[in-house]
């Protein structure tokens, strides 16, 4: 390098060496030239540091894009902007995440017109082996004209054996995926709880008396559990549907609200086989207390569940279930203490304020007569639609069923009856309509007989004056008969087919 | 070798510190990006539902696409059967759900909810608060504390969600000072409300995934950080610790405590004999002369030589700090707004959960401390 060195002495210039010096020491003598730009020669070993420096930095952005990316395709929903606030903000999912909720109650107290200003309905349906009127239930659900999306729904399943909850969220799942807007419902919480209950679901077992109380205090819990696990702020009406109803109105939410009373039930009838009589008060649980059911409950001990329609407990009460008047008015209102569960409207205020389904006796009732017995304690307005119907299932009890078989048995042994009738009658009439038209036909022969001899007498003297007339209905007469005689196989046919 | 006149040239960067240089910033970026997804946060997303409409118990994602059709609700399924209620919440997860009624917002409070052990991504708290200019002042209060812890705090510090919810109580509580409030003819109208604020606010929170149910006034201003470990590793339906209050006291001229919280006591004959002779609406109440009970008072039954976790049946209990099993809850106990038993409010529900199959069980030993007006 040494060569290289500018030394000024070296150049034989007289110029005195500035900063730029090394723009002489190429070799070359400076001459007199006038140098703006030098030549000068320098090995390109090494590229200059300032270059060096942006390649790496132009290198480094590059893998720190590249890592930027991976992260983002790892970690989706990963805090880019951490990278950016250094991390002193929250991290990426409190971005993301709201964790405080406010809300008034004293906008959710439910008014008469709710569908025009939001109002939400929690409908809540407590479930147990129900797959075979699952089908009819979500056909109702499609129905609603109430506005769908204002509606929550929560079911609670418990010691179900069927397919129950399979075929529930299947066709939830259906409903939310409808492409029809507004057939997609609000919430949706299936819940799942097993109290181990022991009391058989079906007919018999379910309206036996001496199952009655325990049966109603763990249906009771059954829905207190699905109702404290479903209820929010933001409700404003509660609706109990039983998933058994055959027939409804699909304004019944409108229908019930618009009375805009705390708690309101209609009235529930069910369809009966023509032999039972067409039809049939169903729920006996919506009632107005008696002097003498008060009397009665003093009787009896603490945890004794007075419970109606059993002649255990005569408590002549005025049921909203026989005050029914197809013709009535629907919007008539009646006062009343015990409700049935089969359909209740209340307003979510009274579950908030702490009325409940009791699993206890409570007043010496259970499960909904009780919930309306403690509505009432709380001043709530409970109140019956006896003119408002709706239709529960027929399912039939085991006498029905047996009696049913009877007349099935009775009907066949009818039937055969009949047709041994009929095959009596087609066989005595086919011998017997076989010797009439013989009988006929050897009539008519022999009429024939009879006239053409008398044609023979007759024509070679005059007949009387009369006799024409009384000839010409006597030759009619064969005419018609041969008639019939033709007509009569004829008409026997169908009516031995008709047998 | 001697140093060349010219330009001074930068020394070369060896490229080690360029490679060191790049590890460091990938793991710097790491770092950064990685702690985002520690088990801290993934708890939390796991817990988080999809939609606003969710059980108010867990946080939601908020919808971050403005635009565009919304995607309806899912389906959600919730297991009860698997919600665990033990006597060692921690380890098993439990979900835990604070509620306090709430008029006046105590510093204190907040200090001391902040102190508690329990792992706070799973505590929820629960406010109801009246709509009037007290209960006004110390929602903004409550809320300025909620977003200092939840929206700038430590992570470890933030529980899992918030809900606050206002409502009018129906008959206006005329004031909330002490002498005021303790009056006995005030007592029933007072109670009732607080009973159906109670209520209210337990019925919209449980959800579906709470084990336990803390209820802890708003002027409890002192307890055991340890509080809800210790309460819950009695596996008791029903668990009350004991209600004392600081106090200076004149006579010996220094601070000292003295039992505030009557409400939890065993009955007597002589109160049920009360009860049997009153009208159907009357109540029966703890700490007034003029209706002597003669019940035993938990407050009184304190020993400090005793074992701090001696434990006594209860008959009535006292909300001011009260651990319960949401089973309790979701049996149906609430408070009743209605004379049960001659019982209402804290006492009544004792009283309905009994009804139910489920017994107090108070602490005399371990103490809780109020707030001194």
């Amino acid at each position: 390098m040494s060569p290289m060195l500018p030394y000024a002495s070296s150049s034989g210039s007289k110029a005195i060496p500035r900063h730029n010096v090394s723009g002489y020491s190429n070799g070359y003598p400076r001459g007199n030239t006038f140098e703006i730009s030098p030549h000068r020669f320098q090995p390109r070993g090494t590229t200059p540091s300032y270059r060096r420096r942006r390649r790496l930095l132009v290198r480094f952005t590059i893998a720190l894009a590249v890592c930027g990316l991976i992260a983002v395709f790892v970690w989706p929903r990963a805090s880019f902007l951490s990278l950016f606030s250094l991390g002193l903000l929250s991290s990426g999912e409190d971005f993301q995440l709201e964790t405080v909720r406010y809300y008034d109650l004293s906008n959710v107290q439910g008014t008469a017109r709710g569908w025009e200003r939001e109002e939400r309905i929690l409908l809540c349906v407590p479930l147990r082996d129900a797959e075979p009127h699952l089908p009819m239930f979500f056909s109702h659900l499609r129905n609603f004209t109430y506005p769908h999306h204002l509606i929550d729904l929560a079911f609670l399943v418990s010691d179900s054996k069927d397919r129950t909850l399979e075929v529930l969220s299947n066709s939830l799942e259906a409903i939310q995926a409808d492409p029809d807007d507004m057939q997609h419902y609000g919430e949706i919480s299936i819940i799942e709880k097993d109290f181990g209950q022991k009391v058989n679901q079906d007919v018999e077992s379910r309206h036996g008396f001496a199952a009655q109380a325990s049966r109603r205090k763990l249906m009771a819990q059954a829905r207190n559990w699905l109702l404290s696990a479903a209820l929010r702020p933001y409700h404003s009406w509660v609706y109990w549907r039983d998933v058994d109803v055959e027939t409804a109105p699909f304004t019944i939410l409108e229908d019930l609200m618009r009375h805009n009373k705390d708690v309101i039930v209609p009235n529930v009838w069910r369809p009966l086989p023509d032999w039972l009589g067409g039809e049939q008060p169903y729920d006996l649980n919506s009632w107005q207390e008696s002097e003498t059911a008060l009397a009665l409950a003093d009787t009896l001990d603490e945890d004794a569940v007075i419970v109606e329609g059993y002649a255990e407990y005569a408590t002549w009460r005025p049921h909203l279930a026989y005050l029914r008047d197809p013709y009535g008015d629907p919007d008539m209102e009646m006062e009343i203490d015990g409700v049935g569960g089969v359909s209740i409207l209340a307003k979510a205020k009274v579950f908030r304020h702490g009325v409940h389904f009791p699993a206890f006796s409570f007043e010496k009732h259970a499960e909904t007569e009780g919930f309306g017995k403690m509505a009432r304690r709380m001043d709530f307005s409970v109140v019956g639609l006896p003119h408002y119907t709706i239709w529960h299932l027929y399912e039939p009890s085991v006498d029905d069923i047996k009696h049913m078989e009877q007349m099935e048995q009775e009907r066949l042994a009818r039937e055969q009856e009949e047709k041994e009738k009929a095959e009596k009658a087609k066989k005595m009439k086919e011998s017997f309509s076989d010797a009439t038209s013989q009988w006929e036909k050897d009539k008519t022969d022999m009429q024939n007989i009879a006239l053409q001899e008398k044609k023979k007498k007759d024509s070679p003297d005059g007949t009387p004056k009369d006799q024409p007339g009384k000839q010409a209905p006597a030759a009619g007469k064969p005419a018609e008969k041969k008639e019939e005689v033709h007509a009569a196989p004829k008409a026997a046919a169908p009516a031995a087919k008709k047998e | 070798m001697a140093r060349p006149l010219g330009p001074v040239r930068l020394k070369r960067t060896n490229p080690l510190t360029l490679v060191l240089g790049g590890a460091l910033c990938i793991f710097i970026l790491w770092f950064i990006l990685g702690q985002s997804t520690s088990d801290f946060s993934a708890t939390r997303k796991a817990a988080a539902a999809s939609h606003p409409l969710s059980p108010p118990t867990s946080p939601f994602r908020k919808s971050t696409s403005t635009g565009g059709k919304s995607k309806p609700p899912p389906v959600v399924h919730y297991n009860l059967n698997n919600v665990t209620i033990t006597h060692n919440p921690v380890e098993n997860r439990e979900n835990v759900l604070i509620l306090t009624p709430m008029v006046r917002f105590y510093q204190e409070y907040w200090d001391n909810l902040m102190k508690l052990t329990y792992p706070h991504e799973l505590i929820t708290l629960g406010f109801i608060l009246p709509k009037n200019k007290e209960g006004n002042a110390a929602t903004t209060d409550l809320q300025k504390q909620i977003a200092k812890t939840q929206k700038s705090g430590p992570e470890r510090d933030r529980f899992k969600s918030i809900i606050i919810l206002r409502q009018d109580f129906e008959p206006p509580i005329p004031s909330q000072d002490e002498v005021e409030r303790h009056k006995m003819q005030n007592q029933k109208a007072r109670r009732a409300a607080m009973a159906k604020a109670r209520n209210s606010l337990l019925f919209t929170t449980l959800g579906p995934s709470t084990s336990w149910v803390l209820w802890l006034d708003a002027d409890i201003i002192e307890t055991p950080p340890t509080l809800i470990q210790d309460l819950a590793r009695h596996d008791k339906p029903l668990v009350a610790p004991n209600c004392f209050q600081r106090y200076y006291n004149e006579d010996t001229k220094s601070m000292d405590e003295r039992p505030y919280d009557f409400n939890n006591w065993q009955d007597s004959p002589t109160a049920q004999d009360l009860a049997s002779k009153m009208g159907p609406d009357d109540i029966l109440l703890e700490g007034y002369k003029d209706m002597a009970t003669y019940r035993a008072l938990m407050a009184y039954m304190h020993k400090p030589e005793d074992d701090l976790h001696q434990e006594v049946p209860l008959d009535g209990v006292g909300g001011t700090a009260l651990l319960v099993k949401a089973d309790v809850h979701r049996d149906g106990a609430m408070f009743p707004a209605f004379p049960f038993y001659h019982l209402i409010e804290t006492e009544g529900f004792a009283k309905m959960a009994k009804r139910l199959g489920w017994q107090a069980t108070g602490l005399p030993n371990y103490k809780v401390y109020h707030y001194n007006e």
